[in-house]
């Protein structure tokens, strides 16, 4: 579904993507890490044709998305659901407003309609309670989740991109939201999940692929990750292992 | 910054400006936003603006009148302060306090969304961030600075009216008459003209800054900073152009 070939990527001439290639197919449940500043959210845009690559090609669905105009790029973008890293909620509108963005957009749905299938989102991402606060009385947590269930609203995607997901929340909050991502890729809907939690990555994800220096070092399973013998990717592993000590003891 | 990262911010400017304008012709058009920047802008300014060219309407009387009848023309004063708070001060001081209030608000503004991904979200979700955020602005500015503007006039005039009679001992009779005489066409048509310039002008460059921000709060800080300072120099410079067409355009001699 994804193909990345051969792609560099630079912001004011330094060079953060050297040479990235990989390609994704429907349904994959895939895991980027990668340290920070490693240009993971950066990859997330070029999915999304936000940003273009400096040369390289990038082919949705078979398309090449890099000379495609915004309005063209619009039916590629509807094939995904992207939660940015802040979760980036419209903080002049509450979050009934917020999640309703899309219906509002795109449908003609009466107010009654509209408001119940809000509540139903925010219900599906627990946090049903806070549907009349604005975005900066919620916590982390919830403005992750509020977030996603706005991301649903948009549109049916094929795909989930989340951008750092579970960073900044506390270790029951962050295994709420894995259970959601999981939740939502049931019927055989891929998502890709940037994180730098290894923790995490491990518990949804099928695929990993490190990234480091501006290329894609490993691309591979559950083992090779776990047996990965790059020193990068060990130290990010030992985190792993800590919390595998402590299970044991 | 060197000559060529200025011609290509120039190209964005002039770019975002049609794409500003181009907004309002084509749907889908975002009403309740407009509505919601006229309130802000327009309402929200009304207090201010009154105020500022209350006290600009005063000093600007009480120095004339204190000049003026030294040369025993104290009964000009009226008329004096009519064109000059009409054609030029006025339009003015009402720009620079919008440009303070609303001009740097919407800079912010958009600069924290484009920093918060907001902006991107939009282009996800396959709206035009120019549409529904540029053009309401632009809009607002363009309707809401000339209604500030004479709304402004008619508070400098008041605060004129003020100095003439109860400090200058003038008969108000004749400070209202002599201002009505200045009320011709050509002096309230080149009053007018201008607000709807500076209005565009505020309101793009003010946009044009908030969504070229990058770089955390330094950024914002200078793209605020850039906002105002473009569109007050911007002002000060049409606003001679434009008195110097008008001039000439309205066949007057100088
Ligand atoms: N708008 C920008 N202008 C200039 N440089 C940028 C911009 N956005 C990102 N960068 C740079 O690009 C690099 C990659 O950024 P990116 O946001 O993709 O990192 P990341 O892997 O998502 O990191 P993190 O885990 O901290 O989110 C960083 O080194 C950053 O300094
Ligand atoms: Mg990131």
């Amino acid at each position: 579904m994804i193909v990345f070939d051969a792609v560099r990527f630079s912001y004011n001439s330094r060079e953060i993507l050297k040479d990235i290639s990989f390609s994704v197919g429907a349904g994959e449940r895939i895991a980027f890490l990668g340290g920070s500043g490693e240009g993971k959210t950066t990859i997330l845009k070029l999915i999304m044709g936000l940003i273009r690559p400096d040369s390289g090609r990038i082919l949705i669905d078979g398309e090449d998305i890099t000379c495609k105009t915004e309005a063209q790029l619009r039916d590629t973008r509807m094939k995904f659901s992207i939660v940015f890293q802040e979760g980036a909620l419209f903080d002049s509108l509450n979050v009934k407003e917020n999640v309703a963005f899309c219906l509002r957009e795109y449908t003609k749905m009466p107010e009654e309609q509209i408001e119940e299938k809000v509540k139903e989102l925010l219900r599906t991402v627990d946090v049903e309670r806070a549907i009349d606060l604005m975005p900066e009385e919620l916590s982390g947590g919830m403005h992750r989740r509020v977030a996603i269930a706005r991301s649903l609203a948009a549109t049916d995607p094929k795909m989930f991109l989340y951008d750092e997901p579970t960073s900044g929340l506390d270790p029951v909050n962050a295994d709420n939201i894995c259970k959601l991502i999981l939740d939502l890729s049931r019927n055989g809907k891929g998502f890709i999940i940037v994180t730098h939690k290894v923790f995490d990555a491990v518990k949804v994800a099928d695929r990993f692929m490190f990234l480091y220096d501006g290329r894609v070092r490993l691309d591979g399973n559950r083992e090779d990750l776990l047996h990965a013998t790059i020193p990068e990717i060990q130290i990010f592993l030992s985190e792993l292992r800590y919390t595998q000590e402590e299970k044991n003891v | 910054m060197n000559a060529k990262a200025l011609i290509s911010d120039l190209q964005d400017y002039y770019l975002l400006s049609i794409q500003g304008i181009l907004g309002a012709l084509q749907r889908p058009f975002y009403g309740k936003d407009v509505i919601e920047q006229m309130d802000y802008a327009g309402a929200g300014s009304f207090f201010i603006i009154v105020l500022v060219s209350l006290f600009v309407g005063m000093a600007l009387s009480l120095q004339l009148a204190a000049e003026l009848s030294v040369l025993g023309l104290k009964m000009y004063t009226g008329k004096v302060v009519g064109i000059s708070i009409i054609r030029e001060i006025g339009p003015v001081a009402a720009a620079l306090v919008f440009t303070g209030r609303v001009g740097s608000g919407m800079a912010s503004e958009l600069g924290s969304m484009v920093l918060g991904h907001q902006v991107d979200t939009l282009r996800v979700f396959g709206v035009d961030p120019v549409k529904k955020l540029v053009t309401p602005r632009m809009l607002s500015a363009f309707l809401m600075l000339p209604a500030l503007t004479l709304i402004g006039d008619a508070a400098s005039l008041l605060g004129g009216y003020y100095i003439a009679v109860f400090v200058s001992h003038q008969s108000g009779y004749v400070y209202w008459s002599s201002v009505r005489e200045v009320l011709i066409f050509e002096n309230v048509f080149s009053g007018s003209v201008k607000p709807f310039i500076f209005g565009f002008l505020i309101s793009s460059i003010s946009c044009y800054m908030g969504l070229s921000t990058k770089g955390g709060a330094i950024g914002l800080r200078s793209s605020t900073t850039r906002a105002v300072v473009a569109s007050i120099i911007m002002i000060i410079v049409a606003d001679f152009l434009l008195t110097r067409i008008l001039l000439y355009v309205l066949g007057f001699s100088v």
